[in-house]
């Protein structure tokens, strides 16, 4: 998990600076000056920013929690969680985008007193928003309905803003407006923000104290669930059987079920940019590239852990014959079955002929013919446990292999995508990706036979390591 | 079943936990393993449940199945489990499913129907006592003894001819404890199974064991027949000399 964090993070890093530099020149010949454009779609920075933060950033009440039992004033330990959220390396994440964009484009005109004022407001945007955030995050812990909120918040301002009135696009001009006023170094815009910062600030100080003592009292929720036969896997035997778990696990499981909510998340986001953005219209390699990863990122994600959930009770499993064959089979076409559903979204770019039919059948069987058989390798070297229904960040830490593994499933696609685009173009590299999705998509017996026959010369050792972990 | 271990040894960080010359188990006795707290019960089980490699030695599952002579080394061969029936603790327990959905996923597995498994499920109905099926709660959920009951019917609802329980008196109540003595006697009875439990109770391994036999330090110190007046007095004063009173 985290080696694929990691590689997010790189990932989006180097993306948001060729973003700067691109945009920089994208709005070269328009009437407004390429900062302009930028500045005054702040609402939707920060509506990004604070989308993406429910992965990055956790409530201080979970945090101090821990340290409630020691002897440090509760005040001091609430001011620093508070403290390092505003100066957390995530808040300075944009900085990818804003510092070259910012460069080629501020100083000209209002030189690098300027470009430093640009940069500062910015920033003290986005610690504005970790707070914003930290806020709903807090209340959404206790009731999900409170997410409503800055939902309801954002749309409205978006829809008055930018859609209501076209004639009058006072959140554009009001935010070009204050960005202005950062570059000049006006003293009211930065009063404003401070202001905003410090009631953000107090009104989250006030609410984690609350937080704190209701995350402490709080009891795990042992709740009813209604036994689900599922019938219609009844027919695939014992296979069926593991499919069934598979599903449960995911269902019931808190783990598992982020692994496939971030997993879904991201395959969502990348058919979102297909589907809704006309950015990669002229570029085949980044077509393709976009298009594997909407079918190989939840896989990859999810499989990285392979067994790691069985080995809670493997034991159990273990003293029935071909047990292990007939779960492995299981998790293949469970992962193929959940491929139908980047299928459904590019059905759209597909409609309006921004993507051909062969480059996704390619991805798809790409992916379940060549993703899928390297990231099952896991299967016979995954040997610790993780919890299933504690924080993934307290179990189940990532071991080399797996990081080598799940690393090379993210880079080894996108290297050979780009040598078959760039030298063959986009049909010939479809059609040979296509090739070799099919041969191993049709060989998968042959392959999870030997998967299990490997697994089992290991057992012992992973057994061993799986009952440590646990 | 017969269950054969010979020359069995297995060593934890150089010590040895387990060394087994030769132990016979023949088949429909109910053996009892008593022994003091890394006596060598546990690993004893995992070895010959095949979920722990043994340094030297093989175990040895044989007996007449479907009028056959069958005889299988348990770390060669995976047959043997398709006879076998084991609870050692929550590692076999999968605590996201309800037990409901625990039994029917161990009834497809070991290829029972679901008629079969209903029937089967009425063998342990004062066992459970109400308390363990239809109440809609996880695995994880329920008390460490309704735990331990799903874990010991689990090992049970396929008829194994090799039933292996590590403490299956743990965590239970004492009229739970009670129906278990009457559970694994009357299925030893009706089905002529092997039966091999460890336990801390010596009351209650007396009471049912047609054979005890003793551990320490991975070792057979002592194996007993049953003359329960003689087992009663040479085991309580075995355990009795290890205290200073």
């Amino acid at each position: 998990m985290k080696i694929i964090s990691y590689f997010i993070i790189a990932f989006w890093a180097v993306y948001l600076m060729v973003l700067g530099v691109s945009f920089h020149s994208f709005f070269k010949d328009s009437s407004l000056e390429a900062f302009d454009w930028i500045d005054g779609g702040l609402l939707w920075f920060l509506v990004l920013d604070f989308v993406s933060r429910f992965m990055m950033q956790d409530t201080p009440a979970q945090n101090v929690k821990q340290y409630k039992l020691l002897n440090i004033s509760s005040r001091f330990l609430f001011h620093v969680f508070l403290l390092r959220i505003g100066l957390q390396f995530y808040n300075l994440f944009w900085a990818f985008f804003f510092v070259p964009f910012g460069f080629l484009s501020v100083p000209q005109f209002y030189g690098f007193g300027g470009f430093a004022g640009f940069l500062l407001g910015w920033w003290l945007l986005f610690v504005l928003n970790s707070y914003w955030y930290l806020f709903w995050r807090t209340l959404m812990n206790r009731n999900l309905w409170w997410g409503f909120c800055p939902l309801l918040f954002y749309l409205l301002c978006l829809y008055l803003g930018f859609f209501y009135d076209n004639e009058n696009q006072w959140l554009f001009d009001g935010s070009i407006h204050l960005m202005r006023g950062f570059c000049h170094w006006k003293a009211w815009c930065w009063l404003l923000l401070i202001g905003l910062i410090t009631v953000m600030y107090a009104a989250n100080y006030y609410l984690q104290k609350v937080a704190v003592y209701m995350e402490i009292s709080r009891m795990e929720h042992v709740g009813t669930v209604k036994t689900r036969n599922m019938k219609f896997l009844d027919r695939y035997g014992v296979v069926g059987e593991y499919m069934k778990l598979e599903i449960k696990s995911m269902m019931r499981n808190l783990v598992i079920r982020k692994l496939f909510i971030n997993g879904g998340l991201c395959m969502l986001m990348l058919c979102g940019l297909f589907s809704f953005s006309d950015i990669y219209d002229e570029l085949p390699f980044m077509r393709v590239f976009i298009c594997v990863y909407c079918f190989s990122c939840l896989g990859v994600m999810t499989l990285t852990t392979i067994m790691c959930a069985e080995g809670n009770y493997l034991d159990g499993l273990m003293v029935h014959k071909e047990t292990i064959l007939s779960l492995l089979k299981a998790k293949y076409y469970f992962q193929c079955a959940v491929l139908l559903i980047p299928v459904l979204f590019l059905l759209m770019p597909i409609g309006e002929g921004k993507m051909p039919v062969l480059t996704m059948l390619a991805c798809a069987f790409f992916t379940s013919g060549v993703v899928f058989p390297f990231m099952f390798q896991l299967a016979v070297y995954n040997d610790s446990s993780i919890h299933l229904n504690k924080k993934l960040t307290r179990s189940g830490r990532n071991t080399k292999v797996q990081m080598l593994m799940s690393a090379a499933a993210m880079f080894l696609p996108m290297l050979i995508m780009y040598v078959l685009v760039e030298f063959f173009g986009e049909t010939c590299a479809a059609i040979v990706m296509l090739t070799m999705g099919v041969i191993g998509t049709i060989l998968h017996p042959l392959w999870l036979n030997n998967i299990y026959q490997r697994f089992m010369k290991r057992r012992y050792q992973n057994m061993d390591a799986f009952r440590n972990s646990r | 079943m017969n269950l054969t271990v010979e020359n069995l040894t297995k060593e934890f960080k150089g010590k040895k936990v387990l060394d087994i010359p030769h132990y016979a188990v023949r088949s429909g006795e109910i053996i009892g393993l008593v022994g003091n707290n890394g006596a060598g019960k546990t690993t004893l089980f995992r070895v010959i449940l095949d979920l722990l490699k043994a340094d030297t030695g093989h175990v040895v599952i044989s007996g007449v199945i479907d009028g056959r002579e069958v005889s299988i080394d348990t770390s060669k061969n995976e047959a043997w489990k398709a006879y076998t029936g084991a609870f050692v603790d929550t590692g076999f327990l999968i605590d996201y499913l309800t037990p409901e959905e625990y039994f029917r996923f161990l009834a497809k597995v070991t290829g029972l129907t679901d008629s079969n498994l209903n029937e089967r499920l009425k063998f342990f109905d004062q066992f459970m006592n109400g308390e363990v099926m239809g109440s809609n709660t996880l695995i994880r959920n329920l008390s460490m003894g309704n735990q331990q009951k799903v874990g010991i019917i689990g090992a049970m609802l396929h008829h194994p001819q090799l039933l292996i329980l590590d403490e299956p008196f743990n965590f239970l109540d004492p009229t739970s404890q009670v129906s278990m003595k009457y559970l694994l006697e009357k299925y030893g009875k009706e089905y002529g199974s092997t039966i091999i439990v460890s336990s801390h109770n010596l009351t209650h391994t007396l009471d049912i064991c047609s054979r005890i036999t003793l551990l320490e330090n991975g070792n057979v110190i002592k194996d007993y027949g049953r003359d329960y007046a003689l087992l009663t007095s040479e085991i309580e004063g075995y355990f009795r000399s290890n205290v200073n009173i």
